[in-house]
């Protein structure tokens, strides 16, 4: 029998600042076979994990078409993340997975796609971004809708700018507090209705963040017209396992790390009606 | 089924025996009066003495057999120098004297820990392991047993090994599967066939027993009306502002399995750790960020009465609550699960 929580060392490769309290890592397994074997998909996350601190759920970041190397962007929140945060490149992390469901990339060819993020929200959806950007023409129009605190804060600085000159592609930013030459907008995120057209027609809308920002997001794009089940997010759990055993994440009969992260609205409206979900 | 007998002063000398086999545990009592499972010492004085303090009478094991293979507190791993070690258990045990819905609730948590990834810890310390059930005679907790209600006792059909049946100075022995048989086989001197009136002897102790279980809910009802859509804000709100949120409910209850990991730094080694965890607790489901999606009290509440009669129904098919009690008896402000059956398929106010 495999012992799921056994985690397998990888080395940083290199660490990329995306912003004063979040970095991007790139690790490699130093276990040749666990290279080979670690297949997963976009949206996907692994439990990362430093013996005598602590293991949690990142999401990996890196597109699933790259192999030989996981991407993971941390933002410093906890005990962990702290530790994480004052690695260098050549040390290890601890990692097991990949665990939990993924964007339905298939189902996306020939549509029009709305990225709505905010903050550290923008991570999660990196990995499916990419995978389509490398297959540009399979699909519709592309809004990247973006939000974060301070220009400081918002992840992928260079990666946007790389983004914005694909074709038909639209790159919005927006952040709460601007700063010196901040040219974009200003505002949350929903700010970012009336600055372009954002239109059900053929369009599905991936929204990942804060669960404030998540409700927002949600609450327009239905005002848009679009249906529960054009809309879909990633949701954020507390959780321990990342194999539906230890408890933390259930909400109903269904386990965000096994059956989600990845839910349509309209599953999400079958949840427990009282609980504050998103 | 098969049938055989063994005399209750046999029962130390077959336990005396099988534990040279293998771990034994048997309910015992524990200084200050409680009963609970303990493993068995292999040999001397501590064994005789330990004898002694066998109970298998009509009395609670406090916690039922979870923790032997899902224990309060187990190391996962230790670290040292760069090497990860698994701590992995799976030493042979039989487990001797579990009550009906105890047995229940154990075939429910297997097969948790089955269902989609397989948790190696659990699997692997009830691996190789024999069950010697013990129907119950009377209610050993009169005022929060309802397993006829749960339908999980006071004698079981099917689960069991072996399961005992008290009949004053014997046990007769209903064998319940070919572990069971060849566990007969290998103590065979200590048992006898039974005679030919064992049958009609069984049932008319069986519908004693039942007979004996005072407290009735409509459980089937509750579980149909909880498939529903009805709403229990009231009930829920109730209950949770009386409700001090300690989790006696959860580490007694059979079927909760819910837990943490955590790692534990050393100067030399460190380790990786799970202990029980409880929903009911206000940081179960709280974020790094601070969020917590469930941050009410009657949404803890409504969370655990809703995954035992609804969701484990629902995936289940059968019911995450076995009626063994232990959640009422338990509990300093007299909150129970049967209670809320009661609540909700009889419209009175129970709590």
């Amino acid at each position: 029998m495999k012992n799921e929580y056994l985690p397998h060392e990888a080395r940083i490769e290199s660490i990329q600042k995306e912003s004063f309290d979040t970095n991007t890592y790139r690790v490699v397994f130093v276990d040749k076979k666990i290279r080979d074997v670690f297949h997963y998909h976009q949206g996907q996350f692994a439990e990362i994990s430093l013996p005598g601190v602590g293991e949690a759920p990142i999401s990996i970041t890196s597109s699933p078409t790259k192999t030989g190397y996981l991407e993971f962007t941390i933002r410093t929140v906890g005990r962990l993340t702290k530790e994480i945060f004052s690695l260098k490149v050549g040390d290890l992390l601890y990692i097991r997975g990949p665990y939990g469901n993924s964007f339905p990339y298939e189902d996306l060819k020939e549509r029009n796609i709305y990225f709505i993020a905010g903050g550290i929200g923008l991570p999660p959806l990196r990995s499916l971004i990419n995978m389509i950007m490398e297959n540009r023409s399979y699909f519709g129009h592309i809004k990247i809708l973006y939000g974060a605190k301070t220009p400081n804060e918002l992840c992928f600085k260079k990666e946007l700018e790389t983004w914005k000159k694909e074709t038909n592609t639209e790159v919005l930013l927006t952040v709460d507090r601007p700063a010196e030459g901040w040219n974009d907008h200003v505002g949350v995120v929903t700010k970012l209705w009336g600055k372009t057209k954002i239109k059900p027609d053929n369009s599905i809308a991936i929204v990942c963040g804060p669960p404030i920002m998540i409700k927002f997001a949600v609450l327009e794009l239905m005002r848009s017209g679009f249906k529960a089940s054009e809309i879909i997010m990633t949701l954020e759990r507390y959780m321990k396992c990342g194999i539906g055993k230890c408890g933390h994440c259930n909400i109903g009969e269904k386990f965000v790390c096994v059956d989600g992260p990845v839910f349509r609205y309209d599953e999400i409206l079958r949840f427990p009606t009282k609980e504050n979900v998103i | 089924m098969k049938y055989n007998t063994i005399t209750k002063n046999n029962i130390n000398k077959l336990l005396k025996l099988s534990v040279k086999d293998c771990e034994v545990y048997v309910p015992m009592e524990a200084e200050g009066g409680d009963v609970l499972f303990q493993l068995l010492p292999k040999s001397g004085p501590e064994l005789e003495s330990s004898v002694h303090k066998i109970n298998l009478r009509d009395e609670w094991t406090v916690i039922s057999l979870k923790d032997i293979f899902f224990p309060q507190i187990e190391t996962m791993f230790s670290f040292n120098h760069g090497k990860i070690t698994p701590h992995v258990e799976s030493s042979p045990k039989l487990i001797f004297g579990v009550k009906p819905c105890d047995t229940k609730a154990m075939i429910f948590v297997d097969e948790f820990f089955k269902r989609n990834f397989e948790d190696i810890y659990y699997l692997s310390r009830a691996k190789d392991r024999l069950i010697v059930t013990i129907g119950c005679l009377s209610a050993p907790r009169p005022s929060s047993c309802f397993c006829t209600s749960a339908g999980t006792g006071p004698f079981i059909e099917n689960g069991f090994d072996l399961q005992l049946v008290d009949a004053g100075n014997e046990y007769i022995v209903e064998i319940g599967s070919y572990q069971g048989e060849v566990f007969i086989d290998s103590y065979r001197s200590l048992f006898k066939e039974a005679g030919v009136d064992v049958l009609s002897k069984i049932n008319n102790i069986k519908s004693n027993a039942a007979e004996s279980v005072g407290l009735k809910v409509d459980f089937k009802k509750a579980l149909e009306i909880m498939e529903g859509d009805t709403d229990f804000e009231e009930n829920y709100s109730r209950i949770g502002e009386r409700c001090i949120f300690c989790g006696a409910c959860i580490y007694v209850c059979p079927t909760c399995t819910c837990f943490g990991i955590f790692d534990d730094k050393g100067d030399d080694q460190s380790v990786r750790m799970r202990n029980w965890d409880a929903c009911v607790f206000e940081g179960y489901t709280r974020e790094a960020s601070g969020h917590n999606p469930r941050n009410e009290k009657s949404l803890l509440t409504a969370r655990r009465y809703e995954h035992k009669l609804k969701y484990d129904y629902k995936i289940n098919d059968v019911s995450g609550c076995v009626g063994c009690g232990r959640c009422l008896s338990s509990c300093p402000v007299g909150i129970g699960l049967s209670k809320f059956v009661d609540e909700i398929t009889t419209n009175e106010r129970r709590m």
